[in-house]
């Protein structure tokens, strides 16, 4: 199956892309994917911890399993508003 | 009224959108771009979908938790100069305690579970000339 993955904010700018199409094996988890992302992509290793991870535009734990065509959004903490 | 625009945010008609003959109070947050040492203005990205999406939850949170009448939330994006309004958030209810409690409950929120993240401009460079 193929997931999409997007890439927000400082993790968009250390991949140098908005959004990456993952062949991923059926029953995958978000962690699992997750960990074969920054297998490939160790610059985001660092970042583990304070993640946030969404599937399909809400927010999901890392025991989610993932199904073909899906969204996810690796995302660092946010940030809105100013004050 | 719920946007995440890249214009600028009409306070007035953020206001009104939650005017009710109901309600006996109307509070408005704006959070505006601080002059801190070096910044003269901040870029907010957003994950639009997401976004909207997790507003529109929060205000329906508001309405249960502090029974407000009506919520309206508006991020702008893109590059915000110094002194400029970034978010806004109007609430309305019966009597005021309900709508400042809201509104200080939903700013806390935006910056805790919405996808929008803010990162100061690089400085440009300035290039320095040959000629004397």
């Amino acid at each position: 199956m193929q997931v999409h993955v997007k890439l927000f904010a400082t993790y968009r700018e250390l991949l140098g892309s908005r959004q990456l199409t993952w062949s991923a094996r059926d029953g995958l988890t978000l962690r699992e994917l997750v960990d074969e992302v920054l297998t490939k992509y160790p610059r985001l290793s660092g970042h583990r911890d304070t993640m946030l991870l969404a599937v399909n535009q809400a927010f999901a734990g890392p025991e989610k399993v993932l199904h073909e065509g899906d969204e996810v959004a690796l995302m660092p903490p946010v940030s809105g508003g100013s004050p | 009224m719920i946007e995440v625009q890249r214009g600028r945010i009409d306070l007035e008609a953020v206001v009104d959108s939650v005017r009710r003959d109901d309600a006996g109070a109307v509070v408005l947050f704006v959070g505006t771009v601080r002059k801190d040492p070096g910044v003269r203005a901040l870029d907010y990205e957003v994950y639009r979908p997401m976004a909207l999406r997790v507003l529109g939850e929060m205000i329906d949170r508001a309405k249960a938790k502090f029974g407000v009448v009506e919520m309206s939330i508006v991020h702008r994006l893109g590059r915000i100069p110094v002194g400029g309004d970034s978010v806004a958030i109007a609430c309305s209810s019966a009597h005021r305690s309900e709508a400042f409690g809201a509104c200080a409950w939903a700013m806390d929120e935006v910056k805790r579970i919405v996808p929008i993240w803010k990162t100061e401009p690089a400085p440009k460079v300035r290039s320095r000339g040959s000629h004397r």
